[in-house]
């Protein structure tokens, strides 16, 4: 048994393993990256990604990829401003981003799950629906949102700011929602077979909507997070948010086609990206050089991780036809 | 990912009630463009002058001739999000050839349509022979793709100056349409034809359609898939080349969002990223011809570019929602 739990694990202490490999780089090439505030910035940095990964898990164990957080955080971030702006009201702002969030997440999960719609698609018009409200109703200028929303999300205690409570709590909740209720449970089983849950009785095109409109809630979290720190609506923000994230999810080990995965390796996903993006960062590279390394990182950890991946599902098949021909021997004797 | 059952190829097998729902589904692309060509030119004076039309096919040939690559992709079950950036990477190397290395125009050319290339069958090597889903590694090419041609580029910019390239616009051959336009077509003329009578073509529509059958039948399922990146690619290479023609300098910024635009062009084409299989290389044309007649007619009317974008998501989601209802739902 431990055998077997060790190889199910072999593609994350693998990620884990690379994780301290670009640590221990960084650290090598430019020696002051790694000091006593490294840790603090690199989440406070990383929060909105922790947060939209941490949603994108289920979408993605339910067989769902979402593309819209990226553009959404953007165009909530500005609807926020625009409110604030014209009415004066922060709170009425944040409210309004929140229901922008919450009704969005609800039309693309209904047509994914009423119209049977594949989900990258219609979240594809959602990335560029978002990002042209965006970038119209600002005429792509950042709105100034500076109110106590920003001296809440800067304030600092020993080096860290609320950004870390906020993703440990929202990490713990969804560890707890995957691997601990009902909900979870069906998101596995939705992504592991969707004709199967169905016939299980199981309210696939519910809990397939609120899927969808929890990753409003987690995109609209990220977006009042980017917003009192940057003290301001950017319309151009989080460009590839959502690619990132999935990177996040797949690069743990969760399957891109359902049914697998957990919290945990998405956390392990988010850590390699996270110490990947601020590594790469610090050396003073010039976006064209960040681009390369992070593409072939990325390329190459996946690749290694299929191999591994692949090396204990034969393992596996092996050791079950064995037991199979023992099984069939046993049977003629 | 799709809940969608496996489709039929509607090609490969010749069933006629297949062939009238194909025929049904290219009248109904044909009949929304004749519907949109006739509004926009009722409301509007200058939209059917034949400067204005002619201008449309010149704004959709770069994105038309990456689409060709994309819609193979799709076709063979796959999807590629490295288009974008694979036409800057080509148009910068062919810049750079001719350019800064003083290479003669045929290098030039060759280089660029190489590179890109290179790219696509590194998409083609890495899904189909790794098993990394295309989604993913096409995303990581993307990076790569679009960093080397930075790389290259030197943060900066270049001029080409080549008649060549000018040519492709000033040159008018009939119609006085430019020589770019023309090329376009050729090339869908070719892809379509192609897709019909070779093996590849049939084995992209089987594979796409049926993977695990397409396999038992003894179709060579990797060669052809790392053969339809590869030409994905190609075809992103020839695209860049021809956007030097219409821009006559490279810079970074060039191809930025053409993934997304080629990927919309083929959906509102009636293809599908859930299911392979379906669909038709020279309806992806009258997709292209779709978004550029919407895109063209707002411009008419004053709308600003960032609004425009926001307008065109949500004709793509339409345009889903629309090919769902007409098609009926598979599960």
């Amino acid at each position: 048994v431990t055998e077997a739990f060790r190889k199910r694990y072999l593609d994350a202490w693998f990620l884990a393993g690379m994780t301290l490999v670009a640590v221990l780089v960084f650290r090598l090439v430019e020696p002051s990256w790694l000091n006593s505030h490294t840790l603090q910035s690199i989440i406070t940095q990383n929060g909105p990604l922790a947060l939209v990964a941490m949603a994108m898990t289920f979408s993605i164990v339910s067989r769902h990829i979402d593309l819209s957080p990226g553009s959404m955080l953007a165009l909530t971030g500005v609807v926020i401003g625009l409110v604030y702006r014209d009415t004066g009201s922060l709170g009425l702002g944040v409210l309004a981003g929140l229901a922008l969030c919450v009704t969005s997440g609800l039309v693309n999960g209904v047509l994914v799950s009423q119209l049977g719609l594949n989900a990258i698609m219609v979240t594809l018009a959602t990335y560029i629906w978002a990002r042209g409200l965006a970038l119209g109703f600002t005429n792509g200028d950042p709105i100034v949102v500076n109110t106590r929303l920003t001296s809440i999300t800067n304030h600092t205690v020993g080096g860290f700011t609320i950004v870390a409570p906020v993703v440990v709590a929202a990490y713990a909740l969804g560890w707890y929602v995957l691997s601990r209720t009902l909900f979870g449970r069906y998101t596995y089983a939705m992504g592991g077979d969707p004709v199967a849950a169905r016939r299980a009785g199981i309210r696939v095109g519910l809990y397939t909507t609120l899927i969808f409109v929890s990753m409003g809630v987690a995109t609209w979290l990220a977006s009042t997070i980017v917003l009192g720190q940057l003290a301001s609506a950017q319309p151009y923000a989080a460009p590839s948010l959502e690619l990132d994230a999935i990177i996040a999810v797949i690069i743990g080990g969760t399957r891109l086609a359902g049914g697998e995965g957990s919290v945990g390796r998405t956390l392990l996903g988010v850590a390699f990206i996270s110490i990947l993006n601020s590594g790469l960062l610090n050396l003073g590279l010039t976006d064209a050089y960040y681009q390369v390394y992070k593409g072939a990182a990325l390329l190459a950890v996946l690749s290694v991780q299929l191999l591994l991946r692949r090396l204990v599902a034969e393992d596996v098949r092996r050791r079950q036809e064995s037991e199979q021909l023992l099984a069939e021997a046993a049977g003629y004797a | 990912m799709a809940v969608d059952a496996p489709r039929l190829p509607s090609v490969a097998v010749q069933a006629p009630l297949d062939r009238v729902r194909a025929a049904a589904e290219t009248f109904g692309t044909l009949a929304v463009a004749g519907l949109l060509l006739l509004s926009f030119g009722l409301t509007s004076s200058v939209f059917l002058e034949a400067t204005n039309l002619r201008n449309i096919l010149v704004q959709i040939t770069v994105v038309g001739v990456a689409a060709i690559g994309e819609t193979l992709v799709l076709l063979v079950g796959g999807l590629d999000l490295s288009v974008g950036a694979n036409v800057l990477l080509g148009s910068v190397v062919a810049g750079d050839l001719v350019q800064r290395q003083g290479a003669p125009l045929w290098a030039g050319i060759l280089g660029g349509i190489a590179a890109s290339t290179g790219i696509g069958v590194l998409n083609g090597v890495l899904s189909a022979v790794i098993g990394i889903e295309p989604i993913l590694a096409t995303l990581g090419t993307f990076l790569l793709a679009g960093g080397l041609a930075k790389i290259v580029l030197h943060s900066s910019w270049i001029v080409v100056d080549k008649p060549f390239f000018a040519d492709l616009v000033r040159t008018h051959v009939f119609w006085q349409l430019p020589l770019m336009v023309i090329v376009m077509f050729a090339l869908y003329a070719l892809a379509a034809v192609a897709m019909r009578v070779t093996p590849f073509g049939r084995a992209v529509y089987a594979i796409g359609g049926n993977p695990r059958a397409a396999r038992l039948a003894g179709l060579p399922a990797v060669r052809v898939r790392i053969l339809a990146f590869g030409l994905g690619g190609a075809f992103a290479g020839v695209a860049g080349l021809l956007q030097i023609g219409q821009l006559g300098i490279v810079s970074s910024g060039n191809a930025t969002g053409l993934e997304f635009q080629a990927i919309t062009a083929a959906l509102i084409g009636g293809l599908s990223v859930s299911a392979g299989g379906v669909g038709r290389v020279e309806r992806t044309l009258l997709g292209a011809w779709i978004v550029g007649m919407i895109t063209n007619y707002q411009t008419i009317r004053g709308i600003p570019p960032n609004y425009q974008q926001a307008l065109l998501g949500g004709i793509l989601l339409l345009a889903i929602v629309a090919d769902r209802l007409f098609r009926g739902r598979s599960s």
